[in-house]
């Protein structure tokens, strides 16, 4: 029973603790403390448990396989949103040359004509991701598995990482070199919020961050801020419930191993809903970002990650574009 | 001096490793597939990819101008779906010799042990319309050439080295691990050095690849390499193939098997009155196979495709003692005229009349599975990570089933800004193909060790079997679904 009771322990909110909804609320009183420690900083203890984990970060086998497998599932959510919602024809575009796009479901319309138009639409994609040169940001990259990814793609321009461990960084940066494809990368020892604000990305990632950082809506803010229009900040991150704690930490840390134990702290999810309501609270910000999507995903032992239908439980991705 | 120095150490860094995406090893159907696949795919045509083959591929170049007369006699059948990857995914359909190939719809297996058991196989029940196509081997590596050249004029660019051999592989990785082994010290270099293969070549340059992909055969170096242990047996059979003459082209477009102790015997059809027989046989009959008389050998087929055990033993005998022994001739059709006319023509294939000159030739028959296909940038395809008794004709299609599977995985990858070398990326390719071909392998010899025998019991078991199987026409169809690939 030893073995539960680390993850017993961390399930119930702890007292003095500010949870979710609350934490995302209190950016403005947190501009005091901006000027010692960060307000994306994870806490000390949790610093120390991700240098510890450097050394491994790249052994798909080891340690960090969940997250190795996880990285797949963002890379799809990242590649087919910013794919279904390029913009097919641009404003003033002729009728005659425009990529059409029935205003109904597809599925209603005969097989041979349903393909034309999904190969047509398909193609401008391509044409449309082929000249593109877009800039991206990974905050909290850690040893930078989503950022080499990122840094991949053909339509991705330049990928910046920043994090706040060094040891992690020193790990990316060892790793980067030994790619001889990876010149469009660039680490840095960097919060968000001492990055310039008039530096302006299309893609802005913070995968699996949000849990581990004290000030999450101010890290939001700033990652808000510098995203341009019709660019994406997409964030995943744990809703706060019993499910979550019985995956991510019972399952995942103390009973099958799958990650290393301290990795996840359950006062510090946030749910989905919180996140909604915190872009809808604030009229000018709802006015300038709308949520696009957001999917649940969970971990299947056998399988891999998977994405679930209901984003209110458990893990999840959201996507938020900039609209103004 | 100091200035001869300075260019010597340019030179040497100017000969550095050449970094590759793809290196392929091997230049049959399967590596030859897989570069042209790779290259026309719109995901992965930005690969830089080099395919290496050690002899030399001038002779397959020729046949697209100049075809020999005679079929050659490596003729492979392909199934609908092997067709179907060949026509949208490779593009190199358009390029087969169309005069060289035959489509077939029917298959007949037959029992040498018993007269009535036999199976009849009708392709007109899948969609594709045929149940396989017969092709050459050179045919096929032909059109792949033509394809990846054509892709070559639209700009899509590829290396074939050929008339070149693997000399060895390492890796700054490997020789990184050995020098703290054998220092015992845990050298820093294990940390930064590169676990990209480095592949040193016969003619002196070397390759250094995100991935290694091994089509090289049963034999693989890439897979010792791997250290990728291959498990399986001989069959202690050797595979005879020749090319020979019908009496007439025969319209019915069948396939034939006959299932005799020593091994199935096949005559396939190509176009005209030419055909492929594969005959699986004793090591002790496939040296008389090979070395009666061209005379003897097309009636030996018509004896082994209509005779009874019994007088096949006496004329294999008689031919042991010497092979040319031309009174089998006489023998032969004796034995067969206590057939009813009527049941040869109806229920066997049209007789043999000649052997195409030098057409024979044996292989040693095994099974051979690999553990896995992938290990980290290293990935097998075709006979390098299994080899299959050529009963069912499956070898050549399996090796294009392991192609499109890797493909898209590595198309997978690359969508995702993976590391293609990964085995995260390569993974799926072992889970999706290795069990499906493990089962297939495993039907093959099956049926390879329930045909091999006279023992009564069995003997009575398998006719009762077919007899059945035969009436269950939708146990049939399945069949025919699984085995086409569909």
């Amino acid at each position: 029973m030893n073995i539960l009771k680390g993850a017993i322990a961390g399930y119930g909110p702890r007292k003095n603790v500010v949870l979710g909804l609350v934490r995302l609320a209190s950016t403005s009183s947190s501009g005091a403390s901006s000027s010692s420690v960060k307000d994306t900083a994870i806490t000390e203890d949790e610093m120390s448990h991700f240098n510890a984990l450097a050394s491994s970060w790249w052994d798909v086998d080891g340690p960090q396989r969940i997250l190795h497998k996880m990285n797949l599932l963002r890379m799809d959510f990242i590649h087919t949103t910013i794919r279904e919602h390029l913009q097919l024809n641009e404003p003033n575009t002729p009728v005659e040359d425009e990529i059409y796009v029935p205003a109904y479901g597809l599925e209603l319309l005969p097989k041979p004509i349903r393909n034309r138009i999904i190969s047509e639409q398909e193609n401008k994609r391509d044409e449309i991701l082929g000249k593109s040169k877009l800039k991206a940001l990974d905050v909290g990259c850690g040893g930078g598995i989503l950022t080499e990814s990122l840094a991949r793609l053909s339509f991705i321009h330049s990928v910046k990482g920043i994090d706040l461990s060094s040891d992690v960084l020193q790990a990316a940066k060892v790793h980067q070199l030994k790619d001889p494809q990876l010149t469009k990368l660039q680490y840095e020892l960097k919060a968000i919020e001492d990055l310039p604000s008039n530096q302006q990305y299309d893609i802005i990632t913070m995968f699996e961050m949000l849990e581990h950082v004290t000030y999450p809506a101010k890290v939001l803010e700033e990652a808000l801020s510098r995203v341009k229009v019709g660019g994406w900040v997409f964030i995943s991150t744990i809703n706060r419930d019993f499910v979550s704690w019985f995956t991510t930490i019972l399952m995942g840390e103390h009973l099958l191993n799958i990650v290393p134990v301290g990795t996840h702290t359950l006062d510090k999810y946030i749910n989905q809903t919180e996140i909604k309501d915190w872009i809808e609270s604030d009229s000018d910000r709802s006015e300038k970002y709308k949520v696009v999507r957001a999917e649940g995903c969970i971990y299947l032992p056998a399988y891999g990650w998977k994405f679930t239908e209901n984003p209110n439980v458990g893990n999840y991705f959201m996507a938020i574009q900039r609209k103004k | 001096m100091l200035f001869k120095r300075l260019l010597a150490t340019a030179a040497k860094s100017v000969q550095g490793p050449v970094l590759q995406d793809v290196v392929i090893i091997g230049g049959g159907p399967a590596g030859l597939s897989l570069l042209a696949a790779l290259k026309s795919s719109s995901i992965t045509r930005n690969l830089k990819c080099t395919l290496v083959e050690g002899s030399s591929l001038e002779g397959i170049r020729e046949f697209a101008d100049s075809p020999p007369e005679e079929y050659t006699n490596r003729v492979v059948s392909l199934t609908p779906k092997s067709v179907e990857f060949m026509q949208s995914k490779i593009g190199n359909w358009e390029f087969m010799n169309q005069d060289r190939i035959k489509f077939y719809n029917n298959i007949i297996a037959y029992d040498s042990q018993d007269r009535t058991s036999r199976i009849v196989f009708d392709g007109s029940a899948i969609e594709a319309g045929f149940l396989a196509v017969m092709a050459e081997n050179v045919n096929i590596q032909s059109s792949l050439l033509q394809r990846i050249s054509q892709l070559k004029e639209e700009g899509v660019d590829s290396t074939i080295l050929d008339n070149t051999k693997v000399l060895s592989i390492g890796s700054a990785l490997k020789e990184a691990e050995a020098a703290s082994e054998s220092t015992n010290i845990m050298s820093e270099n294990v940390a930064t050095a590169s676990d990209w293969p480095i592949v040193n070549l016969s003619d002196g340059s070397s390759i250094q690849t995100r991935l290694l992909v091994g089509a090289d055969g049963f034999n693989s170096p890439v897979r010792k390499y791997a250290g990728i242990q291959s498990r399986g047996w001989a069959y202690d059979r050797f595979g005879v193939v020749a090319t020979v003459k019908l009496q007439y082209e025969d319209y019915r477009s069948i396939g034939w098997q006959r299932f005799l102790t020593t091994g199935p015997l096949a005559i396939l059809p190509l176009t005209e009155d030419n055909a492929t027989i594969v005959w699986s046989s004793t090591p002790e009959l496939s040296e008389i196979l090979i070395a009666c008389d061209e005379q003897i050998f097309p009636e030996l087929v018509n004896a082994a495709m209509t005779l009874d055990e019994v007088s096949l033993n006496f004329i294999y005998a008689k031919l042991k003692k010497n092979p040319n022994d031309f009174s089998v001739l006489d023998d032969i059709p004796w034995r067969q005229s206590r057939l009813k006319v009527n049941d040869l023509e109806e229920n066997y294939p049209l007789p043999v009349t000649e052997v195409v000159p030098g057409s024979r030739a044996r292989f040693p028959l095994k099974l051979s599975h690999a553990d896995t296909y992938t290990s980290a940038r290293i990935a097998l395809v075709g006979d390098a990570a299994h080899t299959v008794h050529p009963l069912a004709g499956q070898g050549l299609n399996m090796g294009q089933g392991d192609v499109q599977a890797l493909v898209e995985a590595i198309e997978k990858g690359v969508t995702r800004g993976m590391d293609i070398g990964s085995t995260l990326v390569l993974e799926p390719y072992t889970s999706n193909q290795w069990p499906g071909n493990h089962v297939l392998m495993g039907v093959c010899d099956k049926l390879h060790k329930i045909f091999s025998t006279d023992w009564y019991p069995i003997v009575f078991l398998r006719g009762f079997g077919m007899k059945n199987l035969n009436m269950l026409d939708f146990v049939k169809d399945m069949m025919i679904k699984n085995i086409s690939g569909r």
